[in-house]
């Protein structure tokens, strides 16, 4: 008897042990984690919430607890309207055009020549992503500068004959900032689908091709179809992304000519830091949260993305 | 005996005393010299580096006033330079500065954003201050100091005045056609309000279908005060003279909106004038590209004469340049043109408020004010700076004082920089074509009802 009791208390002890064990394995791996998630997501969003609440203007001072900025956003703010319609034709716009199908236009064909030169390729659409922000636009400025010494306009003065310069800044700009942003996040969405390409047993390809399945055929059954997890993945990481970003068109347009480049994220920069109403500025960027976190809900629910997070589906084994 | 003793030691005594007490005295001044630094906030600025520059140099006759007077304080100048593109931004970001406790003991501003810091008690009442300085304040033009006044007293000490204009290009002029006594009677024409804010456009209009030049009236390319010049030819004041409060008039809106959504229809203001370089513009005007540029005559001096190298000779760039005053609204109206004074403005927590004045009172003498004066060409702020030999030869200056005769100020109101955003704003929408005049009218209303508090709406 006292043996079995003995061992019973070794098992328990040995529980103990283990349930202590991860415990600490909890705090060690995932406590730096979530300390950055409370410490960067967490806190500023109840800042932004506190912040929202009060009267905080251009020289920060909070004097009163209020609606008032809630108020605005709902009952006096004519802008809002056209910012949102933008943001829509903005996001979706780029995701659908670049983000999603250039990138995977460009991994199809890049996977589908030489080696040496699809690298080559994913190399040169690559170069927006790496060269900074600030040097980027700059070369975007003077591709679209108004006057004869533009790139686009020397190009179609000289090569096609066209008399006057285009001024694609005052009468294309939402095309522009579409396009600008499509070409750096083409490149992430080339990435992800390039490694899911290469992921793919190569006797699949090669069945196919004995089955007869030409190029077309190829990508549309067997190149897709296992693509499907990466493309869910890029949407709502690139809605995301697109959401809340705005310093390429801040640099490009300044979010105008007038406030036809506006999009949500910087009609809240505008607002904030352009006009001192930093509470109202809050106010707005709380929606902004709220609407990311609808985005991503939904987009999980569309994609079905907690079957993609249980084991990887792209592997075939 | 005894009695000679204690006499004698009481006498040495005494003695070391008296003289310990007067070596003390006679060397504390050494011992016990304090340096007070003063903080002073600044935009870099090419065009006024010795608003700052004068404030250092200030400090070297204060502290040789203070060592005449047998003080121990000694003044330093600690120079806080913002790298903020213009007035407006710079004072938003100082704002903030003072908002957190952060901020400087003197700062340097645009005047309209003085009540801006007087509201939220960031900054010195100085009436009592002035009073007490006249050797140093007592000559400065009165009518800069309502430039300096928010509605309870003077808060702010001006630095310099100028004059804002519309240049224009002669030669251009003579090249569409039109005869040197046209050419030259425009000043006139302008001040005695027979030339109109029209018959600029008819002119540039003129220059730009039978010359080379593309652009007829170039302006800048972001929010400033130059283009209120244009709000106030059509009888936009923006402040309602009884209450101060910002007064916004609807169809004297859209009948200065009306003129540059003209300039654009006819061709003659670039749709994309907003979207331009500053440096670009200039360009194009000063390479003679353009018949107009609406700025300031600090543009001779900071960029004209030293960058595109324009004659500096009075009688040679009058030849081929010359410049008009903001043209009435229609004829026999009144001209305009606007001064922008740019002032000191002191800390209301500074803990050595009198030092701080009387060092901007150094900082505002005639000789150092000339000294800015004639590198920069601003305007001075006292009558003998006149008579200094070396403004009289700053041609540039004498002749555009003739404007200060019209001229008028910003509001000294704490929203109008905000205002002026949305101005600016309503002015791209029109110039884009995104909105018509009369709804850039409506929008700077709305907007400003919207965001700002008492608003007059008429």
């Amino acid at each position: 008897m006292a043996t079995i009791a003995d061992e019973l208390t070794i098992e328990r002890r040995g529980h103990a042990a283990s349930a202590a064990r991860r415990r600490t394995n909890f705090v060690i791996f995932l406590g730096p984690a979530i300390v950055l998630t409370v410490l960067f997501f967490v806190v500023p969003v109840i800042i932004d919430i506190a912040v929202s609440f009060t009267d905080l203007g251009r020289s920060l001072r909070i004097t009163e607890f209020t609606t008032e900025q809630y108020e605005k956003v709902f009952r006096s703010d004519r802008r809002l309207t056209q910012v949102i319609g933008l943001t829509f034709i903005y996001v979706f716009g780029t995701l659908a055009i670049f983000n999603v199908t250039f990138g995977l236009i460009l991994a199809i064909t890049t996977t589908a020549i030489r080696n040496v030169s699809g690298s080559f390729f994913r190399g040169v659409w690559l170069l927006p992503r790496m060269s900074p922000s600030v040097l980027y636009i700059l070369l975007w400025l003077w591709a679209v500068s108004p006057t004869e010494a533009g790139l686009v306009n020397q190009v179609l003065m000289q090569a096609f004959g066209l008399d006057a310069p285009l001024d694609l800044l005052t009468s294309a700009p939402i095309a522009l900032i579409v396009i600008s942003n499509g070409f750096i996040g083409a490149s992430m969405g080339m990435i992800i689908f390039t490694a899911a390409i290469r992921g793919i047993p190569e006797h699949l390809f090669h069945a196919a091709a004995v089955d007869g399945a030409g190029t077309f055929a190829t990508i549309r059954f067997i190149t897709l179809p296992a693509l499907r997890w990466p493309i869910s993945f890029v949407t709502i990481y690139q809605t995301l992304s697109l959401l809340v970003s705005f310093e390429y068109i801040l640099l490009l347009t300044k979010g105008g000519p007038f406030y036809d480049t506006t999009v949500y994220a910087l009609y809240v920069y505008r607002r904030a830091f352009e006009s001192g109403q930093y509470a109202y500025g809050a106010a707005l960027a709380l929606f902004l949260i709220v609407i990311g976190m609808v985005v991503a809900l939904i987009g999980w629910r569309f994609f079905d993305m907690e079957r993609l997070l249980q084991r990887p589906r792209i592997e075939v084994h | 005996m005894m009695i000679h003793w204690k006499i004698g030691t009481a006498a040495l005594l005494s003695a070391a005393l008296v003289g310990g007490t007067a070596a003390f005295l006679a060397a504390t001044p050494l011992f016990a010299q304090e340096t007070v630094k003063l903080e002073l906030w600044s935009r870099q600025d090419p065009s006024g580096p010795l608003r700052p520059g004068n404030v250092v140099k200030a400090a070297e006759r204060l502290n040789k006033e203070l060592e005449a007077e047998g003080s121990p304080k000694r003044v330093e100048v600690v120079v806080r330079e913002s790298p903020a593109k213009g007035f407006d931004d710079d004072a938003l970001q100082l704002l903030k500065v003072f908002g957190i406790g952060e901020g400087p003991d003197m700062f340097i501003a645009a005047h309209e954003w003085i009540c801006a810091f007087q509201e939220d008690g960031f900054v010195l009442k100085l009436d009592d201050y002035i009073a007490k300085y006249p050797q140093h304040f007592g000559t400065i033009f009165p009518s800069l100091w309502s430039s300096a006044k928010c509605p309870d007293g003077t808060y702010a000490i001006p630095q310099d005045a100028e004059a804002r204009m519309f240049f224009y290009n002669k030669k251009l002029l003579r090249e569409a056609g039109y005869d040197d006594a046209f050419i030259d009677s425009m000043p006139e024409r302008t001040l005695s309000g027979d030339l109109t804010m029209d018959e600029l456009l008819d002119i540039a209009k003129q220059v730009v279908e039978k010359t080379e030049a593309q652009y007829g009236v170039l302006h800048r390319p972001n929010k400033g005060p130059d283009y209120i010049m244009a709000f106030n030819a059509y009888g936009n004041d923006f402040a309602d003279p009884e209450t101060g409060k910002l007064l916004l008039e609807r169809d004297k809106l859209a009948a200065a909106f009306g003129w540059f959504e003209r300039g654009v229809k006819e061709g003659v203001i670039p749709a994309n004038n907003t979207a331009m370089e500053f440096d670009a513009l200039r360009k194009e005007f000063y390479t003679g590209n353009a018949a107009f540029w609406m700025y300031g005559i600090w543009d001779l001096g900071s960029v004209a004469f030293p960058t595109y190298g324009l004659p500096q000779d009075e009688e040679a760039f009058f030849k081929d340049w010359g410049w008009i005053a903001g043209p009435a609204a229609e004829k026999g109206g009144s001209p305009v043109s606007l001064t922008h004074p740019i002032v000191y403005v002191i800390a209301a927590d500074t803990k050595e408020p009198e030092l701080a004045v009387r060092l901007l009172g150094h900082a505002s003498a005639a000789d150092l004010n000339t000294d800015h004066a004639v590198t920069t060409t601003h305007l001075g702020i006292k009558p003998e700076q006149l008579e200094d030999p070396r403004y009289a030869e700053a041609w540039p200056l004498a002749r555009a004082t003739e404007l200060l005769k019209i001229t008028k100020f910003l509001p000294n109101n704490a929203q109008f920089g905000e205002l002026n955003g949305i101005i600016y704003a309503g002015i791209q929408g029109v110039e884009s074509g995104r909105l018509s005049a009369q709804e850039a009218a409506d929008f700077v209303i709305e907007e400003a009802s919207s965001g700002l508090e008492d608003v007059i709406v008429k």
